[in-house]
């Protein structure tokens, strides 16, 4: 029944809101009758704090989520910086770096996947905190986020069947062939400062599906990736990466202006010296990777 | 004293005068026919007798009560109009039975939901409900449908369904009876049936206002009949005179229109 | 690995029902409440609520699942959702549930429209309140002319609840996307399929037999 009563609430307030064409000016007098569909949740959402955290958020980001007390991760599922171990707890470089990160001012790392074509919006909105899941640092990432300074290498490669790599040597070779890309990422903007032929799918996972499929010739995804999943004993044993287009690096991403950007600086420079963060890439395969502070 | 007696009714749709002042009476057993060109405002006169239309002007008086005068400023209440409703029933011309009730169903439904009202309804309840049921399938033998008790409506002629719907109509047990031309939804050689159950109401002393095209019927089963045109009782009298011998051309016009 | 799979389509799948089921529950009353505020005869309060229908309807549910869940945050600047499963869930129903009874009052305004006036003015003459005729002539009326349309709509909205996974909510295709990522895995996906043949051929012989249940009479 309260459910129910919340969700009236919740439905009136909507028609205000549709009513008012969206002005921001309904705030004040909504939001306490919007609160009630999230205070009647289970309390592990912390909603309590929602309130007095988003306020503060103007000023200081960072004592926002202490006192929240959780540091909310934006991530995809994508081996080996995110992904999860066998009993569903989420792992993997990024993540161990996270939690590492989110213990050093005091609070909970928890992980949310979000659809990673909204990953502004979700930071933007508040929805979360952080961007953490192998984000090549692009001009439009540096444009939409405060972005950290790199701390892992990669490169955009070519995938292709291995029984076709020997007809490609090089990049002018590959003209004419049509490659699957993840929309919006690196290696879609790699492929087209070649000039090649692209077709946009959602994921590098579904760009991989393509190739094996046929329905791409070849795709072009993050090496850290495609070293993951092609080859001998993995997902795609037929498929295999051929050449290197660009080198890129990863960053973590924070709201425009976020002072949580200072204390990860402080943070992975700490880490760094001491070692932790050479530990983490190891434990992942990554040594050869991580970038110094 | 006279059954029904409406004094100078009007009826205005916005700046469109319908009815423009009627006055009829008429007494307990009487059957008086309508006729008159379309749009001459039969209908409308019908539904204001029935309050499905609320008059502008005039009363509206039965066995001496006062159902409506438009010199009492205070209005109708709902619940008023509902209880003026059930002095009259109304047979349409497009029968407007319900298709989800049966023969039967159609008949007993207002009567089960009056008998609610009933004081000691709840006491009584089962003898109640079979007192009315009792009495509608008697209403359905009237009428000729005593085998068709549990047929809907679509498997049901027009005819049929036009009986089952004066069953319906006399439930309640009016005081006046109206139809609005009852067989003109009706193929031609339905129309004997429907008419034949209106002349036997008529012998039986049902008091009736008819609506109708049908001039020979209007002349064998009538006691008044009412020419209506442009919204007012053109013509009145005896059958045989009104429609053998009007007096007004109008009359004479529109009669001359059913001779061919 | 099959066990896996089917553990988490099964479990993706739960979220799928619970979207559909909670949509309905809250759509099909609100619907109502809508299109009486559309056939309301004063323009006051019919205008506001036609243009609501109007909106809801001519945008897409995608575009309403982003406004209501990321909108908030990003013009009110007060994300009153938080960032967990149960904000996401709860906007996401409200998205649902609007658009839903957006279309199921413009369909529910067509079925009582339809009801021809003789119905109603047969019921008043034998002296019937405006209660009993609504419950005991034009309702069922009503009922049989909206089920196929409301029917259709139902069996589109088991397929909508995909939409869901726009404001991460983990429903049968984010959980079968997942293989794809994490295993490289593509038949999970393809599978998901099968769980929604099954529930919309289950659904339509339901409806089929509510409509059979109704054919004993004709309007």
């Amino acid at each position: 029944m309260k459910k129910i009563c919340a969700l009236l609430l919740a439905l009136s307030m909507l028609f205000a809101l549709a009513a008012c064409g969206g002005s921001a000016a309904p705030a004040a007098t909504e939001a306490p009758a919007a609160e009630e569909p999230a205070a009647e949740a289970p309390a592990e959402e912390a909603p309590a704090a929602e309130e007095p955290a988003e306020e503060e958020a103007g000023d200081s980001d960072l004592s926002a989520i202490q006192a929240k007390g959780t540091l909310v991760v934006g991530i995809t599922d994508f081996e080996p910086m995110d992904y999860k171990d066998e009993n569903g707890e989420w792992i993997g470089f990024d993540a161990d770096l996270a939690k590492a990160f989110a213990e050093s001012i005091g609070v909970e790392a928890e992980f949310i996947e979000i659809d990673w074509d909204n990953k502004v919006f979700e930071l933007d909105a508040g929805s979360i905190d952080c961007v953490w899941n192998g984000m090549t640092l692009t001009p439009e990432v540096l444009n939409t986020m405060s972005c950290s300074a790199p701390y892992c290498d990669n490169s955009q490669v070519v995938v292709m069947k291995a029984d076709a790599a020997d007809q490609y040597p090089d990049v002018e070779s590959l003209a004419g062939l049509n490659f699957a890309v993840e929309s919006g990422s690196a290696g879609e903007a790699a492929a087209t400062d070649n000039g090649f032929d692209t077709t946009a799918v959602t994921t590098q996972a579904d760009a991989l599906m393509g190739v094996s499929a046929g329905t791409s010739d070849a795709c072009v995804i993050d090496l850290l990736m495609a070293q993951a999943m092609t080859g001998e004993g993995t997902s795609y044993p037929e498929l295999t990466a051929t050449l290197t287009l660009t080198s890129e690096q990863y960053g973590v991403g924070f709201r425009q202006g976020s002072d949580l950007l200072d204390a990860f600086t402080q943070f992975y420079a700490d880490a760094y010296a001491d070692g932790t963060v050479q530990n983490i890439a190891a434990t992942y395969g990554l040594e050869g990777s991580v970038s110094a502070p | 004293m006279a059954l029904l007696e409406v004094k100078d009714l009007r009826k205005n749709f916005d700046s469109l005068q319908v009815l423009k002042g009627v006055s009829f009476e008429m007494d307990q057993g009487e059957t008086v026919s309508i006729i008159g060109p379309s749009g001459g405002g039969k209908t409308t006169l019908l539904r204001c007798l029935n309050f499905l239309e609320i008059p502008s002007a005039g009363s509206i008086r039965v066995k001496g009560e006062t159902l409506f005068d438009s010199a009492d400023r205070r209005g109708l209440s709902e619940r008023e109009i509902r209880q003026n409703r059930l002095h009259f029933g109304l047979v349409f011309q497009n029968f407007n039975l319900f298709p989800q009730y049966t023969a039967l169903g159609n008949v007993s439904l207002a009567p089960r939901l009056q008998a609610k009202e009933r004081p000691d309804f709840k006491a009584r309840r089962k003898e109640i409900f079979d007192q009315i049921e009792e009495h509608s399938i008697e209403l359905l033998r009237r009428v000729g449908l005593g085998d068709k008790l549990n047929y809907y409506p679509h498997q049901l002629s027009g005819g049929q369904q036009q009986r089952v719907a004066i069953a319906r109509a006399l439930a309640l047990t009016p005081d006046v009876l109206f139809f609005d031309e009852p067989t003109s939804a009706l193929d031609p050689e339905l129309t004997g049936e429907v008419l034949n159950v209106i002349r036997q109401l008529a012998r039986e002393k049902m008091t009736m206002v008819v609506v109708t095209h049908e001039m020979s019927f209007a002349e064998a089963v009538s006691d008044q009949v009412l020419f209506i045109d442009g919204g007012v009782i053109a013509e009145q009298g005896p059958p045989a005179r009104v429609l053998r011998a009007p007096l007004e051309e109008r009359t004479r016009q529109f009669l001359r229109g059913y001779e061919k | 690995m099959f066990q896996t799979v089917l553990l988490s389509l099964t479990e993706g799948f739960g979220k799928t029902l619970e979207i559909f089921a909670l949509t309905l529950l809250g759509a099909l009353p609100l619907g109502l409440i809508i299109a009486f505020g559309s056939m309301n005869r004063f323009k006051i309060i019919s205008w506001p609520v036609k243009l609501i229908i109007w909106v809801i309807r001519g945008t897409p549910l995608m575009l309403q699942l982003i406004i209501i869940y990321y909108g908030p945050g990003l013009i009110l600047g007060n994300n009153w959702w938080g960032s967990g499963a149960s904000g996401r869930f709860t906007a996401a129903m409200i998205a649902f549930i609007f658009n839903y009874a957006c279309y199921f009052s413009e369909i529910y305004r067509g079925g009582i429209e339809g009801v021809p006036k003789g119905q109603r003015e047969a019921g008043q003459v034998l002296g019937m309140t405006n209660t009993q005729i609504f419950f005991r002539v034009t309702l069922l009326q009503v009922v049989k002319r909206i089920i196929p349309p409301i029917g259709n709509e139902v069996i589109t909205l088991v397929k909508d609840t995909s939409l869901a996974r726009i404001i991460s909510v983990y429903e049968i295709i984010w959980n079968g996307q997942a293989f794809i990522k994490s295993q490289g895995l593509i038949w999970p996906l393809f599978f998901t399929g099968l769980y929604y043949l099954l529930f919309s051929g289950a659904l339509t012989l339901l409806l089929g037999w509510v409509e059979k249940k109704l054919d004993y009479f004709k309007v």
